[in-house]
């Protein structure tokens, strides 16, 4: 990117702080025209904090923004967005019960001839054109709420393009996208870009960032580590400035592949139209990896075999004899437990503290005549978050102050705490940051070292074929394949499941890690 | 070494801030209770009096405990608006048997009959809320129809003439404290401690705050339901028979409106309507701040109608305090 003129945004000298916490530290950033920016960090880094400024969600930052050399007081996202700066977030921020082209238009309403009145057909016909840039097969006057989390990313999106901005800030835009419709967005992204927008591209994915960005800063505890041009940059220097220690690995896969009998068999489990006669077992001391794009069912599936949803047919076999699961209690009983894809809705009670959190499961187990033990409550809860490393304020901090990665970890703790024999992980390290996620894995490591069983859902490659000793792929709701780790590769894997042949791989290099 | 891993020790000058802020956002309504005492007992010289003291726990003592059971449901993100037909119902069939002279029968019958009547009540509720699956506040707003209407349809006359060994439940004293007060103390007491310490109100609490999650943690999330409507009605079933031996006499009226006044009382003590979150001392206080500035509010010979603005625009004060309070962290 030669660039020689004054950069279309200048941030210097940025502070947020909420609270106690001081979220951004004094970073200074300058995005230039028909560039890519990425903007990779820890959780809690301070990127989305630095961007939601820029975009004018917190007027009481500190530090000076200059808009095309002319400094600014950014007060308001309205604001921001008359200055052509629009941001697409992380958290989906649709109304379900309003259409596609009615979201897109939100605010910004299509006026009619007629005073007062909007005109519903110009912002469909225009809500249809973005959605086609997109290659999104989504209907404008469809509602929201009836569209997959997937879909509903796509209009988003959409919604940022249709700003015609030229910042346009992508927060995690392809979290629970398919490759194919992540290869679409980098085309737009690449059209943009010809057209002299200006693109900051947050991710957790590495090997996104890489594949789409000009130059890429990183920040680290809410301070600006670096900015150079990402061909500088080189994924262990990356990571390195992220986690600003060196990771000896950060897929670690130490157990003896030595599996013992089959603890969980399977038969033929359907649950239209999610997933349909699956069948598998799962070995004592093994990981077994389910790999699949979202969509593929891989969610479903676990929360069916936890008892969370009911299957139409299909049998269950827990050490060879036959058990039915009715709900998340009966499962605890047989010895199952579920570390469930979303933490906040599935995971957490958000308005507990950490040691209500990792007993809750348990709590049978540390009462008496129905009084809860609360020294031995407080014990469990010491040695969970001493044996996982939990990092907590104070033990009665509510989990809903503490971060995505040590969040996660309490939920994974709570699940340990009912000891079970069969542990289903589902996605257990998305949206958390590198470390994290490195320690989640050396404790699934050692559970399979210790002889438990253990599902791993995944939509992670390098996850999936670091971590599992079997791999099995679905898509489209069946298992589509069956893999010893030493003869899978990557490519077999990511072909099979987004149901490409083999010998058709191609486009799918690059950007599938 | 080992054992300080996971816990952050620097205390810095925020810190210490934001822990004053956090006591204060905390504690404040206890402040708030404190400083309208004060307040009142500058202006008005016979309100710090103990007698008017004790009047204030006296006149709380009905609307505190079914401000109790309320707590409860809101806990568990659900709502009861039945509560004060329930105790219409519990009152009326309670004075059918204080009517009689006391012979074993009559006097369990006048005592355990209308607990036992809200428990019922209070157990369809829950049963409707939890396996029925119908939000709870079409189901309570239902019963509180149907409740008050079987109440009149039974007996649209008062009864008047209860018996004097009936009368002394609400209007005896055990030393210098009146036994409905006695009555609410023991719900105090017995509420926090189920709320606190056992597992069932662990279980209130865990429902409240993300029931979904709650069911993946193997909590029977119908059973806590049921449990909290339950109490809820049984709590009103004994604010009926307090009610009825303190007026000394059985309405098929009583009670009216009384659900909202124990939704305010829960909510000024800073409970959340979705759920999850609000403790039984907050409740009392909540409770006992509005029945302060009621009777404070008498004492100085405010016209009703403006007592009822003041009322009004405190609750909305208060709750509207405690949501910026929140955001600020």
């Amino acid at each position: 990117m030669e660039n020689k003129t004054t950069p279309i945004v200048r941030m210097q000298n940025i502070s947020k702080r909420f609270g106690g916490v001081q979220a951004v530290n004094h970073v200074d950033l300058d995005i230039s025209q028909g560039e890519v920016h990425g903007l990779v960090g820890e959780n809690g880094a301070g990127k989305s904090t630095l961007m939601r400024v820029l975009a004018g969600f917190y007027p009481d930052y500190e530090g000076e923004v200059s808009i095309r050399g002319q400094l600014e007081r950014l007060s308001s996202p309205k604001q921001a967005m008359g200055m052509g700066i629009a941001m697409v977030h992380q958290e989906l921020s649709l109304v379900p019960e309003l259409t596609v082209a009615e979201n897109i238009f939100l605010g910004r309403e299509q006026k009619s001839r007629v005073p007062g009145f909007i005109d519903r057909k110009r912002a469909e016909v225009l809500a249809e054109q973005l959605l086609s840039e997109l290659e999104a097969d989504i209907s404008s006057t469809e509602k929201i709420a009836y569209l997959s989390v997937a879909k509903q990313q796509l209009v988003e999106i959409a919604k940022g393009i249709s700003m015609r901005s030229e910042v346009l800030i992508l927060d995690e835009p392809t979290s629970s996208l398919t490759a194919p419709e992540i290869k679409d967005l980098f085309k737009i992204i690449g059209t943009l870009k010809e057209r002299g927008t200006a693109i900051v591209y947050i991710s957790h994915k590495l090997s996104e960032v890489f594949e789409i960005a000009d130059r890429i800063t990183v920040l680290r505890d809410g301070i600006k580590v670096e900015t150079k041009a990402a061909s500088q940059w080189d994924e262990s220097s990356l990571v390195r400035a992220m986690v600003g220690r060196e990771l000896a690995s950060l897929f670690s896969s130490s157990h003896s592949y030595a599996p013992g009998e089959a603890v969980l068999e399977v038969k033929g489990l359907t649950r239209l139209p999610h997933f349909e006669d699956v069948t598998f077992k799962v070995y004592k001391g093994e990981v077994l990896g389910i790999y699949g794009l979202v969509g593929a069912g891989r969610t479903d599936l676990a929360e069916s075999i936890f008892g969370l949803t009911a299957s139409d047919s299909g049998e269950l076999y827990i050490d060879g004899s036959p058990v039915r699961i009715r709900s998340p209690r009966d499962a605890i009983a047989d010895g199952i437990a579920l570390v469930p894809e979303d933490r906040r809705t599935l995971g957490l009670i958000s308005s507990l503290d950490a040691r209500k959190n990792l007993s809750l499961p348990i709590l049978r187990l540390l009462s008496s005549w129905g009084f809860v033990k609360q020294k031995e409550e407080l014990e469990l809860a010491k040695e969970s978050i001493q044996t996982l490393e939990i990092r907590v304020p104070a033990i009665k901090a509510l989990v809903s102050t503490l971060s995505g990665g040590n969040q996660q970890k309490v939920v994974l703790g709570k699940w340990l705490n009912t000891d079970p024999e069969i542990l289903i992980l589902d996605d257990p390290t998305k949206g958390i940051d590198v470390g994290a996620k490195a320690e989640i894995r050396r404790i699934v490591d050692n559970l399979a070292g210790e002889g438990k069983a253990v599902i791993l859902i995944s939509s992670e490659l390098p996850e999936i074929l670091g971590m599992s000793d079997r791999v099995l792929v679905m898509r489209e709701g069946r298992i589509v394949g069956e893999y010893d780790r030493d003869m899978c590769s990557d490519e077999i894997l990511g072909a099979l499941a987004a149901g490409i042949s083999i010998g058709n791989l191609n486009g799918l290099n690059g950007w599938q890690e | 070494m080992k054992s300080k891993v996971g816990f952050t020790e620097t205390l810095t000058e925020q810190k210490r801030i934001s822990t004053a802020f956090i006591a204060l956002r905390e504690y404040g309504i206890y402040f708030a209770l404190a400083f309208l005492v004060l307040i009142f007992s500058i202006v008005t010289p016979n309100f710090a009096a103990m007698k008017n003291l004790i009047l204030i726990l006296l006149q709380v003592s009905v609307t505190g405990i079914i401000s109790i059971g309320m707590l409860f449901v809101i806990l568990s993100a659900g709502i009861d608006l039945s509560v004060g037909s329930i105790l219409a119902v519990a009152g009326m069939i309670s004075g059918v048997y204080a009517q009689q002279d006391p012979s074993p029968t009559t006097v369990l019958m006048a005592l355990g009959i209308p607990i036992a009547i809200g428990l019922l009540c209070g157990l369809f509720n829950g049963a409707l809320v939890s396996w029925g699956k119908i939000p709870a506040l079409i189901v309570t707003l239902g019963t509180m129809y149907a409740y008050r209407g079987y109440v009149i349809w039974y007996r649209v006359n008062p009864i008047y003439n209860l018996q004097p060994w009936y009368r002394v439940i609400g209007q005896e004293k055990i030393g210098p404290i009146p036994i409905p007060v006695v009555f609410l103390l023991v719900v105090v007491i017995v509420a926090s401690i189920i709320l606190n310490l056992t597992r069932f109100g662990r279980h209130v609490y865990a429902v409240g705050g993300n029931q979904e999650a709650a069911r993946a943690a193997g909590i029977n999330v119908n059973f806590v339901k049921l449990g909290v409507y339950t109490i809820s009605g049984l709590l009103c079933g004994l604010a009926g028979l307090v009610f009825t031996a303190r007026l000394g006499a059985a309405q098929a009226i009583s009670g009216t409106g009384y659900e909202l006044i124990a939704i305010a009382s829960v909510v000024v003590g800073g409970a959340s309507l979705f759920g999850g979150r609000g403790t039984v001392g907050k409740t009392m206080v909540g409770a006992l701040i509005i029945q302060v500035l009621q009777s404070g509010l008498v004492m100085l010979n405010v016209p009703s109608p403006i007592q009822q603005i003041v009322i009004g625009m405190i609750i909305i004060g208060a709750v509207g305090l405690d949501t910026v309070m929140r955001k600020e962290i």
